[in-house]
């Protein structure tokens, strides 16, 4: 098994400015994540981190420099091999929590399971919402949940599959601080369980504090 | 144009100005079509309005008229006896000036080729039928003159008006009538004063001519000549008025759901406003400022557009339509901006109102949305705007009604399919595959019934016009088939129908059944006695004192219908009367009827009111009576027939063994009867290509109100790892399900609702139509799966997280 799951090396984002020429969000970052390792990216609101984060999931394509995910470079990849490579392998916690609002919170974990063919998609869900404390709320719309229990619901459909690498962007940035921190136990203890690696952005120190390293970014550089 | 709006409204903006060019174009290009209908029936009076009498017209009329810039001309028509080959033979002399006609189309076959004139000062023209028998002759004595014969007279558009002129025309210039000493006092000499020009001057003569009619004087306007001609035009002006309709109703729905997307769409800041301290009616008032400004925009685009449109239309199919459409006129642009005005207050207006009562706590907790934005109460602004406009565009309460409740009765025919469906479909939430795309529909009712009806009238509409379009139009060319017949022989006498008929048979001639026939004026309705004096209207007082031609049978025509009353049995005595003739002249059923038949008074009850489809050319009667009735009566008989060419071998055969018959040609009227009838078929054509617009559009903003939905999906399903070839498969399967229920339902509704339109506006018999069902299954499949395919690649396009962010 290729140890390292992420590797970035000279990894540039340029977009074009409002007002005419370009601005460089990434300005040529490397970066390397060892499986089943958590990686915390921390950095002010603007420095490029969750820029940084969609690059390095495929979510986007980079302006300079190379990504490696799963042992897979993705610059040869195109957008729908890049969808296969991260099919039931990674998954991601957003802090808006992007879950499907005409969805249950059981469809919701139920989707990626039914997207990679897994067997009894509904069954896995069930156990999982039930690991996330949701076991009473599966048929509950989002809508119909707190901003803790739609973090939740994100949570379990996260790890559903359970993948080998998890992006995770501010996920406790919309939450109260004791919701943050249930949100937070849940999302270590399930990383924990599965061996998956985490790369995590931030601008919590503590919630970075507990990841196996912690990166800082600073106008567009890793420091 | 649309960057410096708010995204909600682009749609908006777009639906209107298509909803407004839709509307113009549809009202100038029909304007002009119907204008140009109009004048196709001017053509058949060779003028906009006619004024006759039995004495020469008097200068002070003419001055009026050219007081009022109008084109004048005189015509004087007498009957006259020739000699030919020492045999008389009674002719209608037809004197005309020389800027004869001022409408429709004079055409003279001459030696040196066709002329378009009429035969100047010492020249005569004759009607085909009578150049035959002058066997080579070149002058001719028309009374004291002598006339130079210049040719045969082709075409002459007044032809119509006389349809029961019995002898053949002879055309000869005005000038010359003096010279014929034909026209003394007491001559059979009918004047008539042709006027055309702007229609307002035209009406205004109309005004000053009524005030000052003599007592046996006429006025003759577009439409009065010949009911066969105004059955035509009034069939080609009702399904204009239809197809324009139709395309008004699928950009109010358009409207609507983009209303609707803006509404989603502005919802957080009106929250973040409404918490910053706005009232509420501050926070509506902002917002609704917003939509006028772009009524006012759309409005302007699209009436600029669709003059555009229009002229475009006019270019490609202009020649068709006879080459020279009047030009647009401006009456058009307030109708098209009132109706955007209501569009918008009927379909826009109740979802904005909405905004209205956003809470503001909607800052903290995002689902919550605005109370009462139900579909109930919107959907009744819809109606009532709708119904408004329908009211506006055809003036026929009857009509609107039917449109209004039958397109209430499509919207909720989809509704309870679209709820059936969500059943159906919930326990495909609980699968994978393909099953993910088609539960969606499932996961948001609400708009899934929105897109359904949205899909749903766009291709109900669009194949109800296909449907009526080719139906009504075949079937109504079908009503004059190319062998209706275009000779009437009357005055058969009964002691001749055997033998008649068997000359027919022989010449191989198709005919009509002989009608037993009688000439008689109406003398009284019950007790009352029928004076035309008494009647305000001049059409009735002319139909009170004219004497009608009474037909007999128990035979109801096949293009009669039993409007009330029923049709009289076998030994029954009764009236039939013509529904419009009855309304004319105050004839309700049950009346009794009495008829001064040759000094015999013919009296029974009405015992049915019908209507006569007098554009199929075939014999038909104002009032038919019980055989019965005749018993006593003197009378003879009618019949029609078809003869290819105008030298068939039966007519001098007629002519010689049945010398008291008058044969009538009708095929110049007949002509100009199928002219109409292709102008129309054509008008139609173009008019259906703005509701086809109007249809794209509604489907357009189907999609576009689930985008934001979508977009969110759709990165959510890549980012879980989901090929775009999958995303889009599941969204294809949303999209063709939703179309393919859409179009089954709309081809049943389509069917129905052009049988009863076929059935009560247009009076044609049409049937179920096995293709369409096929054709509108896979139509709204491919339209709608097109439309999502479309509305889907450029989000599947985006980085997902460009849609997350």
């Amino acid at each position: 098994m290729e140890d390292r799951v992420i590797r970035a090396k000279a990894l540039k984002k340029r977009v074009k400015a409002p007002g005419g020429g370009s601005l460089d969000i990434l300005r040529g970052v490397d970066l390397q994540v060892n499986a089943g390792e958590a990686v915390a990216i921390l950095g002010a609101s603007g420095s490029g981190k969750s820029t940084l984060l969609g690059l390095l999931a495929g979510l986007d394509r980079p302006s300079g420099g190379e990504v490696s995910l799963l042992g897979q470079g993705l610059e040869s990849l195109d957008e729908d091999q890049c969808a296969q490579l991260r099919l039931g392998r990674v998954g991601f916690v957003f802090q808006s929590f992007q879950l499907m609002p005409g969805m249950s919170a059981l469809e919701n974990v139920s989707l990626p399971l039914q997207l990679a063919g897994a067997a009894d998609p509904r069954g896995q869900a069930r156990r999982l919402l039930g690991e996330v404390g949701l076991q009473d709320r599966m048929h509950h719309l989002p809508q119909q949940l707190s901003g803790g229990e739609q973090q939740r619901v994100a949570i379990a459909r996260a790890f559903a599959g359970p993948p080998r690498v998890l992006f995770a962007d501010e996920p406790t940035g919309n939450l109260d601080s004791v919701t943050g921190e249930q949100i937070e136990h849940l999302l270590f203890g399930l990383r924990d369980r599965f061996g998956t690696a985490l790369v995590l952005v931030t601008h919590e120190q503590r919630l970075a504090g507990r990841c196996d390293r912690i990166l800082h970014m600073r106008g567009g550089e890793l420091a | 144009m649309s960057s410096w709006l708010p995204r909600g409204l682009r749609l908006l903006l777009w639906s209107l100005v298509v909803a407004v060019t839709a509307l113009s174009s549809v009202g100038f290009f029909a304007e002009r079509v119907q204008r140009a209908l109009l004048d196709e029936g001017a053509s058949v009076l060779a003028a906009d309005l006619v004024v006759e009498q039995g004495r020469p017209i008097p200068e002070a009329w003419l001055q009026q008229a050219e007081s009022l810039e109008l084109q004048t001309s005189l015509l004087v028509s007498f009957p006259s006896v020739l000699f030919l080959a020492e045999r008389p033979q009674l002719v209608q002399v037809k004197a005309v000036q020389d800027n004869y006609p001022l409408r429709g189309r004079l055409q003279i076959a001459t030696a040196g080729g066709e002329l378009g004139t009429p035969p100047g000062r010492g020249q005569v023209a004759v009607a085909a039928k009578l150049a035959r028998l002058l066997q080579g002759a070149d002058r001719l004595d028309i009374g004291e003159a002598e006339l130079r014969l210049v040719g045969r007279v082709l075409a002459e558009p007044d032809v119509g008006g006389n349809l029961f002129a019995l002898a053949p025309r002879v055309l000869i210039n005005w000038q010359d009538t003096g010279r014929s000493a034909l026209l003394g006092p007491a001559s059979r000499a009918k004047y008539r004063l042709l006027v055309a020009g702007e229609r307002a001057a035209v009406a205004g003569f109309q005004r000053w001519m009524k005030a000052r009619l003599p007592s046996g004087a006429q006025l003759l306007e577009v439409g009065s000549g010949r009911p066969e001609l105004t059955s035509a035009i009034e069939r080609g002006q009702r399904f204009l008025n239809l197809a324009a309709l139709c395309a008004s109703l699928l950009a109010g729905v358009a409207i609507m759901l983009a209303t609707r997307r803006f509404v989603t769409l502005v919802l957080d800041e009106a929250a973040i406003l409404r918490t910053l301290g706005m009232t509420s009616r501050q926070v509506l008032w902002r917002y609704l400022r917003q939509l006028l400004s772009v009524t006012l925009l759309a409005s302007g685009c699209g009436l600029v557009l669709g003059y555009l449109v229009q002229l475009g239309l006019v270019q490609a199919i202009g020649d068709l339509l006879g080459g020279n459409l009047p030009a647009a006129g401006w009456k058009p642009l307030p109708v098209a901006l009132l109706h955007a005005l209501i569009l918008v207050l009927g379909f826009a207006l109740p979802s904005l109102l909405a905004i209205r009562r956003v809470p503001p706590l909607r800052v903290l907790r995002r689902e919550l949305g605005p109370v009462g934005l139900s579909y109930g109460v919107s959907g009744l602004f819809a109606i009532l705007g709708y119904t408004l406009l329908v009211f506006w565009q055809v003036q026929d309460a009857v009509l609107a009604s039917a449109m209004t409740l039958g397109m209430l009765g499509v919207l909720l025919v989809f509704a309870a399919v679209a709820f059936v469906l969500l059943r159906l479909l919930r326990p495909l939430r609980r699968r994978g595959g393909v099953a993910v795309g088609l539960a969606a529909l499932a996961r948001e009712p609400g708009l899934t019934l929105m897109q359904l009806a949205g899909f749903g009238l766009g291709i109900t509409l669009l194949l109800l016009l296909t449907l009526v379009r080719v139906d009504i139009l075949e079937t109504w060319e079908t009503t004059l088939p190319g062998d209706a017949p275009n000779y009437f022989l009357i005055n058969i006498q009964p002691h001749e129908a055997e033998s008649l008929q068997a000359l027919l048979r022989r010449q191989g001639v198709q005919a009509s059944n002989l009608y037993p026939t009688t000439r008689g004026r109406l003398q009284g309705i019950g007790d009352r006695k029928v004076v035309a004096q008494d009647y305000p209207s001049p059409r009735a007082r002319r139909l009170a004192a004219r004497e009608f031609s009474l037909g007999f049978g128990q035979q109801l025509q096949a293009d009669n219908r039993v409007l009330s009353g029923r049709w009289f049995g076998p030994d029954e005595r009764g009236f039939s009367v013509e529904q419009d003739l009855a309304e004319q002249l105050g004839i309700r059923l049950g009346d009794r009827l009495s008829f001064d038949v040759a000094g015999q008074v013919l009296s029974a009850p009405v015992t049915s009111l019908r209507s006569v489809a007098w554009d199929s050319f075939n014999v038909n009667f104002f009032v038919q009576g019980s055989p019965g009735l005749l018993r006593g009566l003197p009378h003879a008989l009618l019949t029609s027939i078809y003869l290819r060419d105008d030298d068939h071998p039966v007519l001098k055969q007629l002519g010689q063994d049945f010398p008291a018959v008058s044969l009538i040609g009708i095929g110049p009227l007949l002509d100009k009867v199928r002219g109409i009838i292709a102008k129309g078929a054509l008008a139609i054509e173009g008019v259906f290509m703005f509701t086809l617009l109007a249809a794209a559009l509604v489907s357009l903003a189907a999609v576009q109100i689930s985008r934001d939905q979508r977009e969110q999906e759709i990165a959510l399903l890549r980012t879980f790892g989901a090929s775009r070839q999958r995303v889009l498969r599941l969204v294809l399967s949303e999209f063709l399900a939703l179309g393919l229920v859409a179009g089954v339902l709309a081809a049943l509704l389509a069917n129905l609702l052009s049988l009863l339109l076929a059935k009560r506006l247009f009076d044609l018999d049409t049937g179920f139509n096995l293709t369409l069902w096929a054709s509108g299954s896979l139509a709204g499949m491919l339209l709608v799966g097109l439309l999502g395919y479309l509305a889907s690649r450029p989000i599947l396009k985006t980085p997902p997280m460009q849609l997350l962010r």
